[in-house]
């Protein structure tokens, strides 16, 4: 909906004086990691509501894969709060003590969150039915039967139903991509997590992913996307963060971040990707 | 992609064929090459002067005492040595199953996030690893005379009571637990590689669905390592096959070696009943390759099907220096 909140993610309180009745989908709140010595995320402070479309953009390195790796807990946050839909990630709070969590209730979080990758890691050892029906089995043990159906229609959503039995090996990158959203989807997802989910196929293909990409914002499911398509952030994104160097160095609607930069690093990399 | 490819070629969207100079188009297709053939007589040679000596040896060993050929007709297919055969087949079979969930289960162990495990698991692997099969096996063969009392109490202070262990283990029984244990601390290096050669994206993919770490290694990383760890399997069963020979140290003696040599013992045909033993193992092994070649032909098939096709090195980022913070 509003990028609002996204404009100004330096002071990060700008969305609670308005009060919303809901929480944000992602709370970020000065969220800082280190690999060692190698600060990678610096005091990072944003907000997503829900149905937001967030694109994130910066130069390789700068730390895009990692912030959407602690949204999903993958990675720890060494400082700051991160909070999804309200909960803390990680940790549970109690008094001013922080606990870890354990790595089964971290699992729980993560069944909310979905995820897709740049190298799509679908299981080259099941086919694209399989892929899409595995964690809703396993993880929400769902019957197989509601699971095929529900995969089914996934599929199909993506433009896939007729590949349902092939395995990865015999898709195309872009028919990979597409089954891993619908692999994701299929665990009824709170927010989508895109890592640069078309960096890695051939251009003819990229268009099917984004297509598919488009259809899940319109239907109004929450997304945090990494990617270097500026069409794409331009004509879904709600919201666009320029990042560079482990910091957000400029956020704001698209059309402004794209159209009229204040920063000179958003400028010296626009005019590298425009 | 962001590489500096001429600005029409992008335009079919085709692979970068960037060295076909489409100059004057071929009308016609050049003549076949016609060529003497490279010979090689040195190999013809040797080749002949090989089977010469081969056959030499065959007509040589035929009529030659000491093998006593009528002997080894005679028992090659005698009730006994049959069915040491089968011991020593059921030998294999128990330890290296045994083995094999052993070292599954010590492969995981290494590779699980749990310190104590890890730690318990290095330290099999070294003990096992690193002493000798045939100590082992003597060791567990005397593991009545070292262990042969439960004491009930406190270990080191206080004894209330002791019970003698009467039951002695069956020498088979000693055998296989002396093999699988054995055989477990190199199965296991075999899985961990196994284990360790699965893309970490898997488990990541895997575990970003909320799958635990036991479903992601259940579901997700054993059955891709499985192209990786049956291989070398197929080749420690053939090995193990041999090792068995080994447990003459527990002493167990009614394997196939073993029989033979009692034989041998009671008949003074030492040659004609190793030849014996040989045949047989050659004839187990044989099969196992046979399996083997099969197995590796099914298993390496998936090599360049196992993973998602990607540019390995596609790095679509702008070329924008990895510290940027020189651009300002
Ligand atoms: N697991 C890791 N261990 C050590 N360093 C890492 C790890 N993951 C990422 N990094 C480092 O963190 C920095 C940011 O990486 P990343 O978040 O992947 O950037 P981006 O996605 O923007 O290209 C890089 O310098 C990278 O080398
Ligand atoms: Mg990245």
């Amino acid at each position: 909906m509003s990028g609002a909140t996204g404009t100004n993610p330096a002071t990060g309180t700008a969305g609670t004086t308005e009060a919303r009745a809901s929480v944000p989908m992602v709370d970020a709140v000065s969220v800082s990691k280190s690999f060692g010595s190698n600060e990678v995320l610096k005091s990072i402070t944003l907000r997503v509501q829900r149905g937001e479309v967030m694109c994130v953009i910066g130069p390789s390195g700068s730390g895009k894969s990692t912030f959407l790796r602690c949204i999903n807990h993958l990675e720890s946050v060494d400082a700051g709060r991160l909070y999804v839909d309200g909960d803390l990630i990680g940790y549970r709070q109690k008094g001013d003590r922080l606990y870890e969590l354990k790595a089964s209730e971290a699992a729980q979080q993560r069944r909310d969150i979905g995820m897709v990758f740049q190298h799509f890691n679908l299981f080259p050892h099941m086919t694209a039915l399989e892929n899409v029906i595995e964690a809703p089995i396993r993880v929400n043990g769902m019957s197989k039967q509601a699971a095929v159906a529900r995969g089914t229609e996934l599929l199909a959503r993506v433009g896939l139903g007729q590949q349902a039995s092939h395995y990865p090996s015999q898709l195309s990158g872009g028919q990979q991509q597409r089954v891993a959203i619908a692999r994701a989807l299929a665990m009824d997802p709170k927010l989508m997590l895109f890592d640069e989910p078309t960096s890695a196929l051939d251009p003819e293909l990229v268009g099917d992913v984004l297509d598919v990409m488009r259809e899940l914002a319109t239907s109004g499911m929450t997304m945090v996307v990494v990617t270097h398509e500026m069409g794409f952030a331009r004509e879904v994104g709600d919201s666009l963060v320029f990042m560079d160097g482990g910091v957000i160095v400029e956020a704001g609607t698209p059309r402004d971040v794209l159209g009229n930069p204040q920063h000179e690093r958003t400028k010296a990399f626009l005019s590298k990707v425009l | 992609m962001s590489d500096p490819v001429p600005p029409g070629s992008t335009a079919s969207g085709s692979s970068p064929t960037g060295a076909t100079p489409t100059g004057a188009a071929p009308v016609e297709r050049a003549e076949t090459i016609k060529a003497v053939k490279l010979r090689h007589p040195w190999r013809l040679t040797i080749a002949v002067v090989l089977i010469v000596l081969l056959v030499l040896f065959v007509l040589d060993a035929a009529q030659r005492k000491a093998f006593g050929w009528e002997y080894v007709g005679k028992y090659l297919f005698d009730i006994r040595i049959s069915q040491a055969a089968l011991i020593t087949l059921e030998l294999t079979v128990y330890s290296m199953i045994i083995g094999i969930i052993l070292g599954l289960v010590l492969a995981i162990m290494r590779l699980s996030p749990n310190p104590v495990l890890k730690a318990v698991a290095w330290l099999y692997l070294w003990v096992f690893r690193g002493t000798p099969v045939y100590v082992q096996l003597v060791f567990w063969g005397l593991i009545t005379l070292i262990y042969n009392s439960i004491v009930i109490g406190i270990p080191f202070v206080h004894t209330w009571d002791t019970i003698a262990i009467t039951w002695v283990p069956p020498l088979f029984f000693i055998s296989v637990v002396g093999l699988s244990l054995n055989e477990a601390a190199y199965m296991a290096e075999i899985v961990r590689a196994g284990l360790l050669s699965v893309d970490p994206g898997q488990e990541e993919a895997a575990k970003a669905l909320g799958m635990s770490w036991w479903q992601t290694m259940r579901r997700i990383v054993i059955p891709q390592s499985m192209r990786i760890i049956i291989p070398p399997t197929g080749n420690e069963v053939i090995s193990m096959l041999k090792t068995t020979t080994l447990v003459a140290a527990v002493p167990f003696t009614l394997d196939l070696f073993g029989r033979a040599r009692d034989i041998s013992a009671e008949t003074f045909t030492p040659i004609p009943l190793l030849i014996v033993a040989s045949i047989w193992y050659l004839f187990f092994t044989s099969i196992l390759m046979i399996g083997q070649y099969f197995l590796e032909k099914r298993f390496s098939r998936g090599t360049d099907r196992g993973r998602p096709v990607v540019g390995v090195g596609v790095d679509i980022e702008p070329p924008v220096a990895g510290g940027t913070g020189g651009l300002r």
